[in-house]
């Protein structure tokens, strides 16, 4: 266990800071003010957004990822990522504590949870190398109400991103 | 009716109020008797009302049946299954084992049993409060579930009945430890009999948690009425889980100072080694609390060195204690038998060992069914990374369901039936009936808990939600790949839910109609030729190399689960610093 902290690459490690949940939500916003966005047609049809298909999908203006659970939505969700890139995932959360718990859609056994609290903000790094959509689900009760909460997460082949993001 | 229960509470004593057990052979005195029924008694209504709850938490789990909705109070009903079985029956029923434990095997009078009445009435009082108040949750609130996380919307008053609840124990536990007191009092340098010595292990492991247990729900009632702004998430997880984790050790403990015992008269299990199992039972005090830590290992704001050292230097130690038991007490079993040459070969100690006795198959169930799936599967999730593939997955479910519902349910069921036979010295209605409960319950959860295990960490399945394979409501994703699985896990614990009902009818039954038990019926109790071996050969001079062939079995399992596991994590992306 210790060992595989220094040479393994599946490790639940990364900063963590103590915000105020207004403050992590405004994190959020400033990020999305300056993000991208792209649509899911686009990116499964390996092509550029047209203008008006814009709306949904962030795509991250750097290396930087800000997912917000919320009851019973995740903000921050969809975003398009590029497979092989090394991301911040900052997990945070408006209310109550969430899960973050992850696959992506053609591998489900290729899972993991992490927790998220609402006074935390984690930074955990991660580098998708299978292109796909990741879905996102809660799995720490959160209200009634949980059961609807999911978001997905586009992973792109590095050679399509900056067509189907818009770049 | 009145006249029937209180009937139940009689048996022949002496004028000083002790009768000796015709079975075990120990001094009973009435005051202990009492109550371990009465403890006992109001643990099989929690039973009861958790296993209700247990049929509608598992027909909404399978989708096919989806019995009760998101917002019909699908999260109410799990909140009752989790406390009225996970907390009421295991600790109503560890009251029981402590009067056990102490007064009964000491053959010594209960002493202040006013307070055992005291403790009683506030833990009756707090669990009805619990139950109260997860019921009548109104719109706005939120229901607990078993952790009640903060913020979440908890009712202050199931805060307050959870303190209510913890003191009560802490009473009811007070005249066990003043058992001890006058026992030593006047001789301290006797041993305590190893049945005792593992019930005052669980006795102050119970102290930490019931600790940790007030601080908590006392930090988050002070919260939740406003006497202080804000509560950290964090902090709230580490004091709960004190009590949270240590709840369960409080059940692991008393189950296998239940294993000790049982083995023993019914199996004819002799101890291969006092002071390895004295030890086994010492290293638990002093480590299985860290060991709590598992829950906190995918949480932010916590150390790398802090998770690894609680989880695997401190949480080995309790491991290390869990494997001596788990060799000691069937290598006693093979030595016991083995001694009066009760089969040969290598397992003929265990195929010639009583099974048609539904004590001691509850018992050995109990043993194989917690260490092989609870045990394996508790390490492997308390591995830091591994963690990450666990937490809060229907694994975690199965995990401990392996170790709660089948082992120290099953071992608890055992001891319910040895108690209807000795102390309340009765029949059961239906000999056939009492056997199909450790079979029917071990055969229908434990294969329920390996496909929980199996969607958990091989589908992600999610716990705690009232839909989410066949259909996640609002999104076209759905995990339902998983949904096969399902036509085993709903089956199968409805099954054991089942089987739940038939434990009940027999014990109750068993109570209301059976037959007063005979000197012939105790002796069908106890192994072939009585309860002590007939001397002979010393211990160490006995083979106990079946036992040791389990032990290889039960490493190679080990062994192909922990490399599998590893072998699935490294298969994921890159995650983490």
């Amino acid at each position: 266990m210790s060992g595989f902290t220094r040479f393994g690459d599946q490790n639940p490690v990364g900063e963590t800071y103590e915000v105020d949940p207004a403050g992590f939500e405004a994190s959020l916003d400033a990020y999305r003010d300056e993000a991208g966005r792209t649509s899911a047609d686009a990116i499964n049809e390996g092509r550029p957004p047209e203008e008006d298909e814009r709306q949904r999908i962030i795509v991250p203006p750097g290396d930087s990822v800000y997912v917000m659970g919320r009851q019973f939505t995740w903000g921050g969700l969809p975003v398009a990522l590029e497979a092989g890139r090394e991301y911040d995932i900052h997990l945070g959360a408006r209310d109550v504590q969430h899960g973050f718990s992850i696959r992506p859609e053609q591998s489900l056994s290729q899972q993991i949870n992490l927790q998220i609290f609402p006074d935390t903000e984690w930074v955990v790094p991660m580098t998708f190398e299978d292109p796909d959509e990741y879905h996102v689900i809660c799995n720490e009760f959160c209200g009634a109400g949980h059961a609807t909460m999911s978001g997905s997460l586009f992973v792109v082949d590095a050679d399509e991103y900056d067509t189907v993001v818009g770049n | 009716m009145l006249a029937t229960l209180s009937g139940l509470f009689e048996n022949d004593y002496d004028d000083e109020g002790f009768r000796t057990c015709s079975v075990t052979g120990l001094e009973i005195h009435r005051s202990a008797e009492v109550h371990v029924k009465l403890f006992g008694l109001t643990a099989v209504i929690a039973l009861i009302v958790g296993g209700v709850f247990a049929l509608t938490v598992a027909l909404t789990r399978w989708e096919v049946i989806g019995l009760v909705g998101e917002f019909d109070g699908y999260y109410r009903h799990l909140s009752m299954h989790a406390w009225n079985i996970l907390i009421f029956w295991m600790v109503f029923m560890e009251i029981a084992i402590l009067y056990v434990g102490g007064s009964m095997v000491l053959g010594r009078r209960l002493p202040f049993t006013s307070l055992a009445k005291v403790g009683y009435v506030l833990m009756l009082a707090g669990a009805l409060g619990i139950n109260y108040f997860i019921w009548t949750l109104s719109g706005g609130s939120d229901a607990p579930l078993l952790t009640a996380y903060v913020p979440l919307d908890v009712p202050p008053g199931f805060y307050a009945s959870s303190i209510v609840f913890l003191l009560g124990a802490t009473v009811a536990a007070l005249p066990f430890l003043l058992t001890l007191w006058y026992e030593k009092r006047g001789n301290w340098s006797a041993t305590l009999p190893l049945v005792t010595f593992g019930a005052f292990a669980t006795f102050i492991i119970a102290v930490q948690a019931i600790l940790g247990g007030l601080v908590a729900f006392s930090y988050a009632l002070v919260w939740q009425v406003g006497l202080i702004d804000s509560i950290n998430t964090g902090i709230y997880r580490q004091l709960y889980w004190i009590i949270g984790h240590g709840s369960q050790q409080i059940n692991l403990l008393a189950m296998i100072t239940v294993w000790y015992f049982l083995t023993h008269v019914v199996g004819g299990a002799v101890v291969v080694s006092e002071k390895i199992s004295r030890s086994a039972f010492i290293l638990y005090l002093f480590f299985i609390n860290l060991g709590a830590a598992h829950h906190l290992m995918v949480d932010p704001g916590l150390s790398v060195e802090w998770r690894i050292f609680n989880t695997s230097y401190a949480f080995y130690g309790a491991a290390l204690a869990s494997m001596i038991h788990a060799f000691a007490i069937p290598a006693g079993l093979e030595a016991g038998r083995r001694q009066r040459g009760l089969g040969g070969g290598l397992f003929g100690w265990l195929t010639s060992a009583p099974w048609r006795n539904p004590i001691f198959a509850s018992t050995i169930f109990s043993i194989i069914m917690f260490g092989f799936l609870g045990g394996i599967s508790g390490v492997l999730m308390g591995q830091l990374q591994l963690n990450m593939t666990w937490h809060n997955t229907y694994a975690t479910v199965g995990h401990f369901h392996a170790t709660v519902a089948l082992g120290t349910t099953l071992a608890f069921m055992g001891l319910v039936f040895f108690v209807i036979k000795t102390m309340f010295q009765r029949n059961f209605i239906s000999d056939r009936l009492a056997l199909l409960v450790p079979y029917g319950y071990s055969a229908a959860m434990g294969i329920a808990v390996l496909v929980m295990m199996y969607v958990g960490i091989l589908f992600g399945v999610p716990r705690r939600t009232s839909e989410v394979v066949s259909n996640i409501p609002g999104s076209d994703f759905s995990l339902s790949a998983a949904e096969p699985l399902f036509w085993l896990i709903g089956p199968m614990t409805v099954l054991a839910v089942l089987v739940g009902v038939v434990f009940v009818l027999v014990a109750v039954g068993s109570l209301l109609l059976g037959s007063r038990t005979d000197s012939d019926d105790d002796r069908e109790l106890l192994p072939d030729g009585g309860l002590r071996p007939d001397g002979g050969e010393s211990v160490h001079a006995v083979e106990m190399r079946g036992t040791f062939t389990l032990c290889l079995i039960f490493m190679a399992t080990f062994v192909a689960m922990y490399v599998l596991n590893w072998f699935l994590l490294t298969q994921l992306w890159e995650i983490g610093a």
